[in-house]
Formats: C-alpha cells, structure tokens, sequence
C-alpha cells in the first residue's frame, strides 16, 4: 500500500509561506496590467488558504509567481514570497527547480489539457518521483503506482500505463493530483482543481484533497472562484479583486460576518444544494478593465454601498479581530461615522485610528 | 495496423485506375504528336505513317485507354507501360534505371533537410524574437522566395563554372564504369545543396511555428511546474509534441519533393526520373509522361498513407 509520510516541515506550526507586498505586472502593447498588486497573504505549516474572487481578479498569477512560472510580458516587480524563510523572488532558476514540484507541487484548473497526451499517466508521475526523489527509474513506477492508488484510481498498475486520453476528466485531476503528491510536498497549490469538472466529480475531488492533506500534514493553496469549493476546506480565506486583496480572515468570519461588499456579494452568489452553478449573478457589473481602472476603491462602480469617500483608495484595515477589509464602511457595516459627504482625507484620518495593514 | 494497411491499398486501386484515365487524356489532350519531330524533314511520310501504325495511333481512342488500362497493371511485364517513342526501350525499364538516382538524390536531401530544420526550427521557437530568430527567420524568406531553378543555376554557375569546385551536370564522370562512390557523392553535392536549401526554408517554419503552439500548451506549465529543466521540457515533453503534425505534412509533402527533384535533376542534368519527364514532355513521349504522371499519383497515394501511418506511430491518441 502507499507510504505517504508526513513531511518533517509539518512537525512545527510556523510560518510556511509568506507572500509580501507581491506586484506581477504585465508589460503590454497598451500598457501595464497590474494582474497583482501588492498582495500580502501567509500559509502556516498543514494549514489551508482559501484564495476567493472572480475569473481575471489575479489568483492564478499570484499562485504562478510563487511557483516563479510567470512568462513574459509578466514579471516580479515587487516583493517577497519567503518559503520557511527561503526568498524564492531572489532564487537562483536550479533552487526554484528544486522547489518546483517538490516543496511545492501545483496542479491546474484543466485536467484535459495539463498532462502530456504523448506519455503515459506512470510516466508522467515517475519521471517528478525520479528528479526529486533521486530513485531509480524502476522505484519512481511503483512509488507512482503507489501514488495512484492512493488517489483512489481502480487498477493503477494498468492505469499506469495508459495515456490521459484513455482517463475521463476527473480521472485526470486525480492523475494531476497523484503527480504533486508523489514527492510529498509541504505545499500544494490547487488552482481551481474542480472548476472544469461536473458537480459529483467536484466533491469527489474535494473529499480526496482533504484525506490527502490530513495524512499527509501538508499545507494548501485552493484557489477558486466559488466560496462554496472552500467553505469546509479553508482555514483562512483571501478574497481578491482586480489584483488586490479586499477582505482576509479565518473562514467562519467571512461566512458569519462577511465586511466587504465583495466578500457579501460573493457569499450571496453560492449556489445551493443540487443547484447548477450560476456565476456571480448577485454582484451587478463586471470586472473592471484591468488597463482602465477607477479612482479610489476598486469595487466602487459595482459596489451597492458606495459612497463619495469611496474615491478614495481605502486601506486594508482590520474591522474586527482577524478579520481585515479594504473598504471604508466601519466595522459594523454602516457608512462612516463622519458621514455620507466625508472627504477622503478626514476618512483616512478616522482609518488611522484602527489598525491599518497596508 | 495490418489490417487498416490492407484496406488502405485497397482503396487506392479504384484511384490509380481514376488517374490512369485522367492522365491518358490529360496527355492525348496536349497539343501536338508524338511523330511532329520527324514531320518536315528527312523522313518520308511512308515511314511517318509506319511509325503512327507501329504504335497504335491510328486506333479509336477508346481503344488505346483500353489497352493503356488493361496493361498497365501488370507491372511484371516489361512492356506494360509501354515503349518509350524516343529510345525505344520499355517504358518500365527507363523507370528502372532512372529511379534510384532519384531515389539518392530526394532520400540524401530529405535527411539533411530534417538535420538541420528541426533544430533550427527548435532554435527559433524556445529564443523566439531573440537575434539568433530573427537571422533564421530572413534567412529562411530568402530561401523560400528563391525559385528552385534559379538556386540551382547559382549555385552551378558559382561553385559549378566558376570556382570549379564541384561538377557541372551528371551523377558520374564521363567515361567511367562502374560505381565510384566518392565520384557520386561529389556530383551529388550541388543538386542536394539545391533542393536542401529551399526545403529548409520552409520545414524550419512548420517545425518553428509547430514548436511555439506547443510552448504554450497547459501540459508544457505542468512539465516546468514539475521543477524538470528547461532542457528536458523542450525537447522531452515538448519536442514529441510538435513532432507530430510535422510527421505528418511530411509524408503529404512527398510529391512536392519529386517535382523540386524534377526541376534540379534538369538544371544539373541529373539522370533521373524528373531529368527524364522534362525531356519527354518536350519530345512528347507519350508513355514516358504517362509513366511519370502515374508515378506523380502513385506518390500521392503512398505519402498520404505514410503520413497516416507515422500519425500514429507518434501520436498515441491515433489509433487504426
Ligand atoms: N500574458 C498576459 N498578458 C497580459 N495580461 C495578463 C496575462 N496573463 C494574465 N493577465 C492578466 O492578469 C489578470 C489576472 O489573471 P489571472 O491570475 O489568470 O486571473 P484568475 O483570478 O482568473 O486566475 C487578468 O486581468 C489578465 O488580464
Ligand atoms: S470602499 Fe466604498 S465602494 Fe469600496 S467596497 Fe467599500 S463601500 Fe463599496
Ligand atoms: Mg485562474
């Protein structure tokens, strides 16, 4: 059977990852996307971070930067991404190799097209067990037949030898996810790992991700755009819009008090039992252009609650104990103490006041 | 894949009939006769008239297809396509001894086309927009503008009449016997040059612009994102990939090469099958141009199938 060990790194329960002030910019022919600006989040040893917004709000280049998979026209402009204390933005290429698929393991949102349709599935897997694990091509097949057993794959030694086509969509995710744990990282990056797939295979998927990270004492990343794919599995919760952060506490809050109108919105959005996915709906718009994007707050033009003070960029301010929020309601909700008509400079004054972040 | 082989050149018989019908009228339909050579000279109408006899040209048409179609097939005889008007000799036995020089000459520029597109082409896609891209990049518009003929005749001209680095026509110096393989390799050098460079031109295109599709395959991140070097992604998890549609055009663009053949084999006089339809069509040697139109279409059917085949041997998706 399967001998996942807890990784040495889950012994402690100290910082893991640490991502400051990260800015991914893209260059392009009409000029900078800032994909994601000044983003601060940390992931503590064998715990889960939710990261939560729209399609477009940056989730993916956030996981790509930390994984250093941004390709031009993007890059780093700013920024730390420590891994328990390791800066990987200053990595030489072979340390970030080493790290990649090792430490860190990341599986995508498109198990159709993410494994190579000329290899088959044991190879594929063994060759990350062989480059990291230093064992003979013949250990890394069966530490890869072990892995896809333990993924829950029926027949994995003929599985092994079959090529993705031959694997239905879940099939692949499981493959995907097999693949990033076979070296037992401390870190797994899930990029919306159910996004493509139909509601009993998500569950499915999600189920497997949990055991796995409860035997294996590894901490995750579970990006999504669905507030519901992170309800059970988080323990803290990131929600993003247009490159930034907007609202960050640990997952009861934002599902009992939620601060941000995004986050409120988000959370009105999740589809209920047996219901098909609708996306959104409840917040009215669209995602700002990201070359085009207003003065002040971000959420503004969409935003129910707006108010003139929201010309103003608000901070990330913390509205109740671990609970921070980029908006300039006060903490119970409401407008303003200094009223609807408040200019920016007399909000910051009272944002001052509480405990800013950034 | 035996069976799906089997039904694949059974299909292609009804078509090689189909272009044995075509290709006889395409040739009755040109302009002029096979005995237009020998009109308004020495030879007396008396013979002209033999000649016309001897080889059934006075006969219905429907009879000659008839006769052209019934033997044809039957490849094992020496004179079922026919004798040549020029040499007299049966048409298959010309085609035998012009076939293997082809063969030399297609075969030797084939492999070095594939040496050097591919890495080239590889080159262009992993450094595109890089200095070392763009070089390759006008050099291979240069090649491609180039007509065929007139390479050729440069490079005859330059390395051939003046630097006299290399012989001007032929497979072998004249008065030998035998075969002299280093006298061959030399005369080879110029026409494989010829038809290598303009194949370059375009296959590191294919294999460039099939190279960048691939790069930006999910499966290509998955690879990186594995920590594999950036060595290993290219030419292990990406190379295989790009690989397969130009496998495939590959075996499409089978014909192409022997008309590029045809067309250097004339310049350089080289004797083989092209060198031998140009001078037929020109003396109007019915079943000589006959012969080559078939073995044009033949050629198709073979690279059609030879690019199935090599689909699926590199693309384990693809199965007969
Ligand atoms: N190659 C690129 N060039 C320009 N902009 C890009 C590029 N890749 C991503 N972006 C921009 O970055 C932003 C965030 O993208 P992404 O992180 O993929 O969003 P998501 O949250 O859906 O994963 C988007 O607005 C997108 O337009
Ligand atoms: S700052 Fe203003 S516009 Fe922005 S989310 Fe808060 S209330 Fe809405
Ligand atoms: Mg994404």
């Amino acid at each position: 059977m399967t001998s996942l060990t807890p990784t040495l790194s889950a012994s402690s329960n100290g910082t893991l990852l640490e991502v400051k002030n990260l800015r991914t910019h893209f260059r392009t022919r009409d000029g900078v996307v800032k994909a994601v600006d000044g983003v601060s989040f940390s992931i503590p040893d064998g715990k889960t971070l939710g990261v939560v917004g729209e399609s477009g709000c940056g989730k993916s280049i956030t996981a790509l930067s930390i994984m250093r998979l941004i390709e031009r026209p993007g890059r780093i402009v700013e920024g730390e991404i420590s891994l328990s204390g390791k800066n990987l933005v200053t990595a030489t290429d072979e340390e970030i190799r080493d790290i990649r698929g090792n430490a860190i393991s990341m599986i995508f949102q498109e198990p159709m097209t993410s494994l190579n349709p000329v290899f088959t599935c044991g190879d594929q897997i063994a060759e990350t067990v062989a480059l990291h694990a230093h064992v003979s091509d013949k250990e890394a097949m069966e530490r890869a037949i072990e892995m896809l057993d333990a993924v829950g794959i029926p027949d994995a030694r003929r599985r092994a030898s079959e090529y993705p086509h031959q694997l239905s969509g879940g099939m692949r995710q499981r493959v995907m996810i097999a693949m990033a744990l076979s070296t037992n990282p401390s870190l797994l990056i899930a990029d919306e790992p159910t996004t493509a797939l139909d509601v009993t295979i998500q569950a499915q998927i999600l189920e497997l991700m949990k055991a796995l990270r409860d035997r294996n004492k590894m901490a995750i990343m579970l990006i999504t755009h669905d507030l519901g794919v992170v309800a059970e599995m988080a323990d803290e919760i990131v929600v993003m819009y247009a490159g930034k952060v907007v609202e960050k506490s640990d997952a009861i809050t934002v599902y009992e008090r939620p601060h941000h109108p995004y986050s409120k919105g988000l959370l009105a959005s999740i589809p209920r039992l047996g219901e098909h996915r609708k996306r959104l709906e409840v917040i009215s718009g669209v995602v700002p252009n990201p070359l085009n994007l207003p003065e002040g707050c971000l959420f503004k033009r969409r935003c129910p609650y707006a108010m003139p003070i929201c010309d103003t960029a608000p901070p990330l301010q913390q509205v109740a104990p671990n609970q921070l929020s980029r908006c300039w309601l006060t903490p119970d909700g409401s407008a303003p103490a200094v009223g609807p008509d408040a200019s920016g400079d007399i909000a910051l004054d009272a944002a001052a006041k509480l405990s800013v972040e950034s | 894949m035996a069976a799906y082989i089997l039904r694949r050149v059974l299909q292609a018989i009804p078509i090689v009939i189909g272009v044995a019908v075509v290709a006889f009228f395409i040739v009755r339909l040109a302009p002029g006769s096979p005995v237009d050579k020998f009109r308004g000279g020495r030879v007396s109408p008396a013979v002209i008239e033999n000649i016309i006899k001897l080889y059934q040209l006075d006969q219905p048409l429907p009879n000659q297809l008839w006769s052209w179609i019934t033997t044809f097939p039957q490849v094992w005889r020496p004179d079922a396509w026919g004798y040549s008007f020029t040499d007299g000799k049966p048409v298959l036995y010309d085609l035998g001894n012009k076939i293997p020089p082809t063969l030399l000459l297609m075969g030797t520029s084939l492999v070095l086309t594939a040496i050097i597109s591919i890495p080239l082409g590889i080159l262009g896609a992993v450094k595109q927009y890089s200095r070392s891209d763009k070089v390759i990049t006008i050099l291979a518009t240069i090649g491609y503008a180039m007509p065929t003929f007139w390479l050729g005749f440069m490079l005859r001209t330059v390395f051939g009449a003046n630097l006299k680095w290399f012989p001007l026509f032929g497979a072998q110096t004249l008065g030998q016997s035998g075969l002299n393989v280093p006298d061959l390799l030399w005369h080879l050098v110029l026409p494989v040059t010829t038809l290598t460079i303009v194949a370059v031109a375009g296959w590191s295109r294919y294999m460039r612009s099939s190279m960048l599709e691939v790069l930006r395959q999910d499966y290509v991140r998955t690879a990186r994102a594995k920590g594999l070097s950036n060595n290993r992604v290219v030419y292990r998890h990406a190379l295989r990939n790009a690989l397969i549609p130009i496998v495939t055009l590959f075996g499409l663009s089978i014909p192409a090469l022997l008309s590029g053949a045809a067309v250097t084999e004339s310049v350089y006089s080289w004797p083989g099958l092209g060198y031998l339809a140009v001078d037929a069509v020109r003396t109007r040697d019915y079943p000589i141009v006959l012969a080559f139109v078939m073995i044009g279409a033949i050629m198709v059917i073979l690279g059609n199938l030879i690019a199935d085949i090599l689909y699926a041997f590199v693309d384990p998706r693809i199965k007969y």
